[in-house]
């Protein structure tokens, strides 16, 4: 059974809100994939759906083929971080381990295994009610891969992390993934995502805003923009436009060239005996490619490759 | 305190469920009371029958609801959590609890008053038609007859007085599911085990203590010299359960983290 | 960008378990047993049952205690079952050795209610009558009070009946008697069984039934017999009951007195046995029969060990409430729920797991309850205190109670279950099952409505602690505050059980369809 997500067609409506819009999309092994979308997106309700907790109007989600509900051992073939603070406060973080191994029929040794290995050994036999958000996080990511499933789902695990936890958070992704395992993360920070997901699902209003590689959207969004520094930079803008860029102010002494390629603006700009001290490719950041592209998620659909706009021109 | 009482009053005027309970405390209310009043019927000379406190039954069931009410009212701050919010905007526990006794307090009194008398009026017309006429030597409820007025009002302050029992409680412990079951515990199981206990001063003695078993004698119009303990005197056992149940409620928010 | 070589899919080698229903009992339990707050409370439901149970044994009174020693009063004698009875008539009789038949008419069966002799409670009430005044033939071991007999007898309200041994009661095929339909009585002895019949016209005779009287002895007293328990005027107050005691007096005229077999051929004796009043005349071939302030019946005892031992049952009952309910609450208020489900998708088992858990929980507490206060109740009291139960009907008790518990914690989850918020859930279960039998059992409301309650409401599984018998045979107030529950114990039971039943298919049918 190959390890992954499907989602096809998914629709859902709370009253008249629709939560969930024809959402299809794929996690495969080997890779993290973000999925990510403005606050209240649909997110954490098609992971719920995935997991059976929440129906949906149409549509199916498969977990390596199968609906969640009819899998024997769910928690070996899907681990899920939802939400850290779904715990009992009275019950510590071993014993509520422990309910989850016995569903599962695992022993209380794998229990104390993974308590090991997510470094709550020392607060396992204190009330979780009394856990830092941090805590909860790795508590919450203990019982997810209490059964060492080969698919992970993690519902904003960034929340509530010190940077220092980012950091181990986007290695602990990564080495799931280089394990062959597939790894679905939302966020609604994309910054957080940078240089770990390999792939990225964006919703917005339930809609699929973008179901592309990384490298892709970065290149898409970096867009044949060439950043020039220059301290004569009315005299650039003059020359530049000229020739016929578009050019935009970023700084006091910083501007964005879209048009010629960097080659030729160095040429245009030597011509004209206009100072300048660095030109350079512009290379987006996930954050400003993801900025770009839900700026008004309404305004782009979903297409094969690449995306479209509503006003016809093709970004590439 | 009148700041802490304004904003004691405006959370719970807006939360959703507070016009249902106080709905639901009125209904028990008069509705208990008339399907008492509805199936008694005079039973030749020698029926003695106290007819206030009858029409008055629908309140040893509405004080459930007034338990819930005041229970709400703190044990819901606790488990959302909102208690922290309250307490920093209003540092000075006391005086949040006693805002929230007093307009607790007060609007179960203004309901239960209200109840009081729909059930008071219930039993009039009821209790008539089913022959406690003038001509077998009844007289028709009245809140001219001193013992009635005694009665009604009392009824009113014992349900205000139930629901700052209970809030006492609910500060207390906190969690409102162990608070409610210990509100109406506390309520129910005097008079259920009084009813089991057959040593006659035993018997006694928990009546007097119980706080529904004595601050119910509150209702007693006819035959009160055979009482356990004196219609006012009863409900002053129940406000001293009040008092403490409050003054416990208020060292454990005083001294406990929030 | 993109990763040059993507791994191979990710392949588990941890050992997995079965999955299957015991799996998810013991992960139900796991979360039970480590909620300490859960278990104290558990622990304290045990506590007060036992407790409460155990001081109102020791504040309570025997039913045949005075100043503290308890026996039986020569005024309570003891029936062939062991159990005290009522054995007081006017007796006109032979001995009989060996098998014979007797056989009588009666003509006219009239009662008449005395006024209070003190005047205290002024007249009984127009119209009023006794329908168990009786008056007819019967076999009687000896005139020992409490021993073994068997008669057909005329009432006044209930037609002819077959009575023996004090329990047993069997209608007879005749209705009341008078001088235009007289009835033909007839009881024979063969051994130690006694048949009888009844008849219309003294030739054709239908059979009413048979007794057995074991060990009856050979030499028995045989004749007639009247006697009448006398009336009492009930009135329901608020608070209790009022009841005036009027004493009536039974006449019955006899005659076609036919005896066969070993008859001794002495002369009528009559004789007031155990108390009662009466006389007798022989008028030619008649017999004019009075008697009354007695009767022939078991016994109906104040209370009993198993019943009072486990009195405390509804104090446990509150903390077991609270329990069941924040057992599926807690799941709901912080989104554990979500865990559960995902962990155990197959809802319908999750709340079987939950029940199954909360149930044997409950079980446990109303068992091991028992367990303390039944045998402290019983070394507080003599064994002759209270009425003896057998050992079935004990066990019924004791299961019961914890059966009852446990059935009332499962209605309570699932309600938790439809309603999700815990003082809500709290409330209801206490309006419906612990306030009527409150409002039932202290008098608040008259029996009319009170019956009603424990019919209808969940309040009806209380009916399983029920102990002491109720006889058709026996006038007497049969009222929740006396210990009498309208239903049987089993359909008390089961009325309490439908509601569960009805409670957890919502609750089934809500959990599958509603979002977690």
């Amino acid at each position: 059974m190959e390890a992954t997500i499907e989602v096809n067609g998914l629709r859902k409506r709370f009253g008249p809100t629709v939560a969930l819009d024809d959402l299809s999309f794929t996690v495969k092994p080997g890779s993290v994939t973000g999925f990510v979308g403005p606050n209240g997106a649909g997110k954490s309700t098609t992971m719920r759906v995935v997991l059976g907790l929440d129906s949906v109007d149409a549509g199916t989600a498969l977990i390596g083929g199968k609906p969640y509900r009819s899998l024997r051992h769910p928690l070996s073939h899907v681990g899920s971080l939802l939400d850290p603070a779904a715990l009992q406060p009275s019950r510590s973080a071993r014993n509520h381990l422990l309910w989850l191994a016995h569903s599962q029929g695992l022993s209380a040794g794998r229990v104390d295994e993974i308590l090991e290995t997510s470094g709550l050994e020392r607060v396992a036999r204190r009330r979780a009610g009394g856990y830092s958000l941090g805590m909860r996080q790795r508590l919450g990511l203990a019982a997810a891969m209490l059964a060492d499933p080969p698919v992970l789902m993690l519902d904003e695990p960034f929340n509530g992390l010190d940077p220092e936890g980012i950091v181990w958070m986007r290695g602990f992704l990564r080495s799931l993934a280089a394990q062959g395992r597939a790894v679905l993360v939302s966020s609604h920070l994309m910054g957080e995502l940078q240089g770990t997901a390999t792939h990225l699902v964006v919703i917005g209003r339930g809609r699929l805003v973008a179901d592309t590689g990384v490298s892709e959207l970065i290149d898409a969004a970096s867009g044949g923009r060439v950043a020039l520094r220059t301290t004569a930079r009315s005299e650039a803008m003059t020359v530049l436009a000229n020739a016929g860029a578009t050019v935009a102010v970023t700084g006091p002494d910083t501007l964005t060239v879209t048009g010629p390629s960097s080659e030729r603006i160095m040429a245009l700009l030597s011509e004209g005996g206009v100072p300048f001290s660095e030109v350079s490719a512009h290379r987006a950041t996930l954050e400003e490619a993801y900025m770009e592209l839900t700026r008004d998620s309404v305004e782009f659909r979903a297409a094969e490759s690449g995306f479209v706009r509503t006003d016809g021109e093709v970004a590439r | 305190m009148s700041e802490a009482l304004h904003a004691e009053w405006t959370k719970l005027r807006t939360l959703p469920g507070t016009v249902w309970i106080l709905l639901g405390i009125l209904a028990l209310t008069v509705g208990l009371g008339a399907v008492v009043t509805a199936t008694v019927r005079y039973g030749g000379p020698g029926t003695s029958t106290d007819l206030t406190r009858l029409s008055l039954t629908g309140i040893e069931l509405s004080q459930a609801m007034v338990a819930v009410f005041a229970v709400q009212a703190v044990g819901g701050e606790y488990s959302s959590g909102m208690i922290r919010v309250t307490l920093t905007a209003m540092p000075r526990r006391w005086t949040v609890l006693g805002a929230k006794a007093i307009v607790t307090g007060g609007l179960t009194l203004a309901v239960g008053a209200a109840g009081v008398a729909g059930a008071l009026l219930a039993g009039r017309i009821l209790l008539l038609a089913n022959g406690f006429t003038a001509a077998h030597g009844f007289s028709a409820l009245t809140p001219a007859d001193g013992p009635t007025l005694r009665a009604a009002i009392g009824s009113a302050l014992y349900l205000a007085l139930v629901a700052l029992l209970s809030l006492g409680i609910a500060a207390a412990l906190r969690e409102p599911a162990v608070a409610i079951g210990a509100v109406l515990g506390l309520l129910y199981l005097f008079p259920l085990v009084v009813g089991m206990v057959q040593n006659q001063s035993w018997h006694r003695h928990l009546e007097q203590i119980g706080p529904m078993t004595a601050g119910l004698e509150i209702q007693a119009t006819v035959n009160t010299g055979g009482l356990p303990i004196s219609p006012w005197a009863g409900l002053g056992v129940l406000a001293l359960w009040a008092v403490g149940s409050l003054g416990c409620g208020g060292l454990a928010l005083v001294l406990r983290d929030a | 960008m993109t990763t040059a070589t993507v791994p191979p899919p990710y392949r588990s080698d941890l050992k997995l378990g079965n999955d299957g229903f015991v799996q998810l009992l013991h992960a139900e339990w796991t979360k039970f047993r480590t909620v300490r707050g859960w278990v104290v409370a558990a622990a304290v439901a045990v506590a007060v049952m036992a407790l409460i149970s155990i001081s109102a044994a020791t504040g309570g009174k025997g039913a045949n205690c005075v100043n503290g020693k308890c026996q039986r009063g020569p005024s309570d004698p003891i029936g062939p079952y062991g159990v005290s009875v009522t054995d007081s008539f006017y007796f006109v009789h032979q001995t009989l050795d060996g098998d014979g038949s007797i056989t009588a008419r009666i003509s006219s069966l009239t009662d008449a209610i005395q006024p209070d002799p003190q005047g205290q409670g002024g007249a009984p009430p127009a119209g009023a009558s006794v329908p168990w005044a009786k008056a007819g033939i019967i076999v009687k071991q000896s005139t020992t009070l409490g021993s073994q007999y068997a008669a057909v007898m005329a009432t006044v309200g209930n037609g002819v009946r077959m009575q023996y041994n004090y329990e047993h009661d069997v209608a007879g095929n005749l209705g009341a008697a008078s001088s235009a339909s007289p009835a033909w009585l007839r009881l024979v002895r063969s051994g130690t069984t006694l048949t009888g019949y009844d008849s219309a016209d003294g030739t054709h005779w239908t059979e009413i039934g048979t007794a057995d009287l074991t060990g009856l002895a050979s030499t028995v007293q045989v004749g007639l017999f009247a006697t009448s328990p006398g009336y009492n005027d009930n009135q329901y107050v608020f608070g209790g009951l009022n009841s005036d005691s009027f004493n009536s007096l039974a006449t019955a005229q006899f005659d076609n007195l036919a005896l066969g077999g070993g008859w001794s051929g002495d002369a009528w004796n009559g004789d007031a046995i155990g108390g009662a009043d009466g006389q007798y005349q022989q008028t030619g071939s008649g017999f004019t029969v009075q008697g009354g302030n007695g009767d022939i019946t078991p016994d109906v005892p104040d209370d009993d060990t198993a019943r009072l031992a486990l009195s405390g049952a509804f104090a446990g009952l509150i903390a077991l409430i609270v329990i069941a309910a924040m057992f599926m609450t807690t799941e709901y208020r912080r989104g554990l729920l979500r865990t559960t489900l995902a962990a155990s998708p197959r809802r319908g088992r999750v709340l079987a797991a939950k029940a199954v858990v909360v149930g044997a929980v409950s079980f446990a507490v109303g068992l091991v309850a028992a367990a303390v206060s039944v045998p402290v109740f019983n070394r507080l009291w003599s064994p002759d205190a209270f009425y003896p139960v057998g050992a079935l009907t004990e066990a019924r008790v004791v299961l019961g109670t914890a059966a009852l518990l446990a059935v009332v914690a499962v209605f309570t989850l699932a309600l938790a279950t439809l309603m999700r918020r815990s003082t809500a859930v709290i409330t209801t279960v206490i309006i419906l099952v612990i306030m009527p039998y409150f409002l039932a059992t202290t008098s608040v409301l008259t029996p009319g409505p009170s019956d009603w309650l424990l019919r209808l409401t969940p309040a009806a599984g209380f009916a399983i602690q029920q102990t002491i018998p109720r006889f058709a045979q026996l006038t007497n107030v049969y009222t929740p505050t006396d210990g009498f529950y309208p239903l049987a114990p089993w359909s008390g039971f089961a009325v309490l059980c439908a509601y569960t039943a009805v409670a957890l298919g919502a609750a089934l049918l809500v959990l599958r369809r509603r979002d977690a």
